[in-house]
């Protein structure tokens, strides 16, 4: 009994401030509370909600000085905005239904089928995600562009550049994001469901018509938004293989790089938030409606043999995968090769990069990468260990918080954060410049996938094993230590490691920040693009890819280690 | 140890969990607090341990208010039925770990670990992970773990409810010697009024957020004062007085005088005696054989009756036989 009397003599902290439905807290474990809420609050305030509160501010400041909605009308005046706009839509429709096609015989073929290649199929489509999309565009144009090796072979000059370029391009980049929505929809469905249509005599076809297609309806909606959206806010491969086909992420750009036209930037990237926000809503439904079909003891289908059909779709789905590796490899290979496609010799000549600042950029990145992935994952982590302490509106107002970014395309973040920190007389203006600043760049750009990991890792901590802790004398301390952390070891890699990733490949989010002398290894490629050296943007991105593919291999060793634990 | 209740409310979000409970506790008790799912035994024993916070009321340890004590500085112990180990240490780690919350020398530690997995008979599997064991060998050091800190009380949340049948009947008894043997006072909330029955110095019968009526186990079987009681302690036929006027007035003679309007007298089936016979006016309606008894379904002056009966005696659906109640076998239910 020595133990706990010794903590009678203390005085008792009043509970007043305690709203009282909650169990009363030592003021230690108080504190340390308030401290996880509040640390990653004020981050999330300072580099999400100023950036995005400057960049509505500065939409109505009007050139002449005034305050009002100048800029909205001037849009109006111009003309290129409307050409993108419009090119935009029919590229995001074109894209979104090319690539939900694909991804439903993709994600079918892999989950329903027993076709053979599977782990091929989806290794291939993990290769869009671990390069800065431009990779893809540039991919295509060695292989089909002017002095593509298609036209060398065949005598003829192509034009890639363009809408069909752009096309063949977004489609690849958003396939693996679509297939991923779609699997994850697929895997819904209860085997039950099935067993007993066949016991009532339905036919596959039947069975497909009535259980599959309904089960997936919220997964296909909730894929065709997030295709529409990652398409039509795209910038890399928009800039790579776009040509003159200007869309609404080059417009932005040319209107605020080019034409220092900040205020007409501001309201094109507002504009842009009304299709991700919506697309987000409508994820948002999609997912409850799906959690709603998906019942607690849902038993997955297993596939069974049918040759024709494992046939086809086999056929069907390693000729998209091999499109991917193909164009993939074609950059790696570009980059060894002396004069593509004329001159087929292998060097290492272009990775002797000396223009646009060299390697310069790769370090800097893996810097900002680091910092990301560090940061991101512990402010992550305390967030959502401390909203799940919550209740009532301050828990939904932190989560709908926490799920805003992912409504913000990194182009107008990008853009909202030059408004936000590019201000020296301001507090925070000191940042600007700062390799840490790029790094909380990335981080709320990418905010939310990694809360969601976070919040679902969580789910999974048994909440009677914390109340044990504390029953048995734990604080909080002893919470994040011996429960938690141990709990969500490998949900705290993926998540440093998905930060570090994409803070890696991403373009958009940084083309506004970056300066000629602290640049990222994305926007070089994009640099030594646009001046002609393609075998040396080749070189840098196999550069960028190997070090994604590593830190992918090391989570994927790691997390296949922990499942078989 | 004493710990006393005193008018005690909770509610959530305008629903009541908990209304005006009264409870103490002395000395070495075993105090189940018995319930259907709902009834809001889990809150009152989540409030006790300080995760929750009470609307309304108090709760004292030896005199001291607990309300602004946090939980961890309470020194109880606590069992889930969801066993609750932590995965990534060992039983020894796990049973050792308030222990070395409060600082206690790994030497100390380990002796009382191993005084303690031989209490709950796993001596040996100090070594092992949690997720070696089977799921009774894990509520054992769950209950280990509880121990181990000396707890001023021990409180147990449906701790056999995740068990087999078998394993559920062995732990059972387990549990009732070891807290017999430590002496430590004990709370445990279940739904299982058999589980309550063998384990519980007192019972303490709860619905709709009230204590309905605590007492001994045989107290509450014998003489429940509601009708909920009644039906929730096994098996009863509650018959009014209206019914009793004309069916059986002999059994009217110990009716109180203060019998409110839903008060009735309640016959347990074992005390209903069956004659086979057709003078007695009863016919048999469904017979279900329990093994070492019958339970039985009968018409009889009007209405159907509950009854247990040897299993000895043979009995068909449709035959006639005669029925005696006793009248000191009426327990009055007041509402």
């Amino acid at each position: 009994m020595s133990g706990h009397e010794r903590h009678d003599e203390r005085a008792l902290p009043s509970g007043e401030e305690e709203p009282m439905t909650a169990a009363p807290l030592a003021a230690a474990d108080r504190w340390l509370m308030r401290a996880c809420l509040w640390l990653p609050l004020a981050a999330l305030l300072l580099f999400f909600a100023l950036p995005m509160g400057f960049i509505a501010w500065r939409s109505l400041m009007q050139d002449d000085g005034g305050i009002g909605f100048g800029n909205y009308l001037a849009l109006l005046d111009t003309p290129g905005v409307w050409q993108a706009t419009r090119n935009s839509l029919g590229l995001g429709v074109a894209t979104t239904a090319i690539t939900l096609l694909l991804a439903f015989v993709l994600a079918y073929g892999m989950d329903r089928t027993c076709m053979r290649g599977r782990r091929f199929v989806a290794a291939a489509l993990t290769l869009p995600l671990l390069a800065p999309s431009l990779v893809l565009g540039l991919g295509l144009i060695f292989i089909l562009g002017r002095n593509g090796i298609v036209g060398q072979l065949l005598g003829i000059r192509p034009d890639i550049y363009g809408f069909h370029g752009l096309l063949i391009a977004d489609v690849l980049y958003a396939l693996p994001q679509a297939v991923l929505i779609l699997r994850a929809a697929l895997r819904c469905a209860d085997a039950r469901q099935y067993e007993a249509a066949e016991v009532l005599g339905a036919t596959p076809w039947r069975q497909f018509r009535d259980i599959t297609l309904p089960g997936m309806r919220y997964g296909l909606l909730s894929a065709g938004f997030v295709v529409f959206t990652v398409t039509i806010t795209d910038f890399g491969n928009a800039v790579v293989i776009g040509g003159d086909f200007a869309v609404l992420a080059t417009e932005i750009y040319n209107q605020v790089s080019g034409q220092m036209r900040f205020g007409i930037g501001a309201v094109v990237g507002l504009l842009l938030l009304l299709p991700a926000a919506l697309s987000v809503w409508i994820e948002r439904v999609a997912a409850q409606r799906q959690a709603g079909i998906g019942a607690e003891s849902a038993q997955p289908p297993q596939p069974r043999i049918a040759r024709g059909r494992d046939g086809l779709y086999a056929i069907a789905c390693l000729g998209i995968a091999g499109a991917i590796c193909a164009v993939v490899a074609t950059v790696i290979l570009a980059g060894f090769i002396r004069l593509w496609p004329y001159r087929l010799d292998l060097t290492l000549k272009h990775y002797d990069i000396t223009v646009s600042g060299g390697y310069a950029s790769l370090w800097a990145s893996l810097a900002v990468s680091l910092i990301a992935a560090a940061a991101g994952t512990l402010l992550l982590f305390l967030l959502a260990f401390s909203v799940r302490r919550l209740a009532g509106w301050p828990a939904r107002a932190a989560t709908l918080l926490a799920t805003l970014p992912v409504g913000v395309p990194g182009l107008v973040l990008g853009l909202a954060y030059v408004f936000a920190f590019n201000e020296p007389e301001l507090p925070w203006g000191a940042l600007y410049g700062s390799l840490f600043l790029l790094a909380m760049c990335n981080f709320y750009h990418y905010h939310t996938q990694g809360y969601v990991s976070m919040a679902t890792g969580l789910r999974a901590v048994p909440a009677q094993l914390e109340e044990a802790v504390a029953v048995l004398g734990g604080g909080v301390g002893r919470l994040l230590a011996d429960v938690h952390l141990p709990a969500l070891r490998i949900t705290l890699w993926a998540v440093a490691a998905f930060l570090f990733m994409r803070s890696m490949v991403t373009l958009s989010a940084v083309i506004f920040l970056v300066t000629p002398e602290r640049s990222l290894s994305a926007v070089t490629v994009m640099r030594l693009d646009e001046a002609g050296f393609t075998s040396q943007a080749a070189a840098f991105s196999t550069c960028i890819m190997a070090v994604v593919g590593a830190v992918a291999l090391l989570l994927h060793r790691l997390t296949s280690r922990g499942r078989t634990r | 140890m004493s710990l006393e209740i005193r008018n005690l409310h909770k509610s959530f979000a305008g629903q009541v969990a908990l209304e005006r409970i009264d409870l103490a506790l002395d000395g070495a008790e075993f105090v189940c607090l018995l319930g259907p799912s709902g009834c809001g035994k889990t809150t009152l024993l989540r409030i006790i341990a300080g995760l929750l916070a009470a609307d309304r009321g108090s709760i004292r340890l030896n005199g001291r208010d607990l309300a602004a004590v946090p939980t961890r500085e309470r020194g109880f112990g606590i069992v889930f039925q969801s066993y609750s180990l932590f995965p990534h240490m060992t039983v020894a780690q796990n049973v050792g770990y308030g222990l070395a919350i409060r600082g206690v020398a790994p030497a100390r530690i380990a002796e009382r670990v191993a005084g303690l997995l031989a209490t709950v008979k796993l001596a040996g599997f100090g070594e092992r992970y949690p997720g070696q064991l089977s799921g009774g060998q894990q509520q054992r050091v769950a209950i280990a773990r509880a121990l181990a800190v000396d707890p001023a009380l021990l409180l147990l949340d449906e701790p056999l409810s995740a068990l087999d049948a078998r394993v559920r009947a062995e732990l059972r008894g387990e549990l009732r010697e070891v807290q017999r043997k430590l002496g430590i006072p004990t709370l445990m909330v279940t739904h299982d009024q058999d589980e309550a029955m063998v384990l519980a110095d007192r019972v303490v019968c709860m619905n709709r957020g009230r204590i309905e009526q605590s007492g001994t186990p045989q107290e509450l079987y014998e003489q429940p004062r509601t009708r909920f009681v009644a039906e929730f302690m096994g098996h009863s036929n509650l018959l009014t007085p209206d019914w009793l006027q004309h069916a059986a007035p002999s059994l009217l003679a110990g009716m109180p005088a203060d019998l409110g309007p839903a008060g009735a007298a309640c016959v347990r089936p074992e005390r209903i005696a069956l004659t086979p016979g057709a003078a007695g006016g009863g016919r048999i309606v469904e017979v279900a054989f329990m093994g070492n008894f019958k339970r039985v379904r009968l018409e009889w002056r009007g209405r159907e009756l509950l009854a247990e009966v040897s299993s000895a005696l043979a009995l068909r659906p449709g035959d006639p036989v005669s029925v005696d109640i006793a009248a000191q076998d009426c327990a009055w239910v007041m509402a």
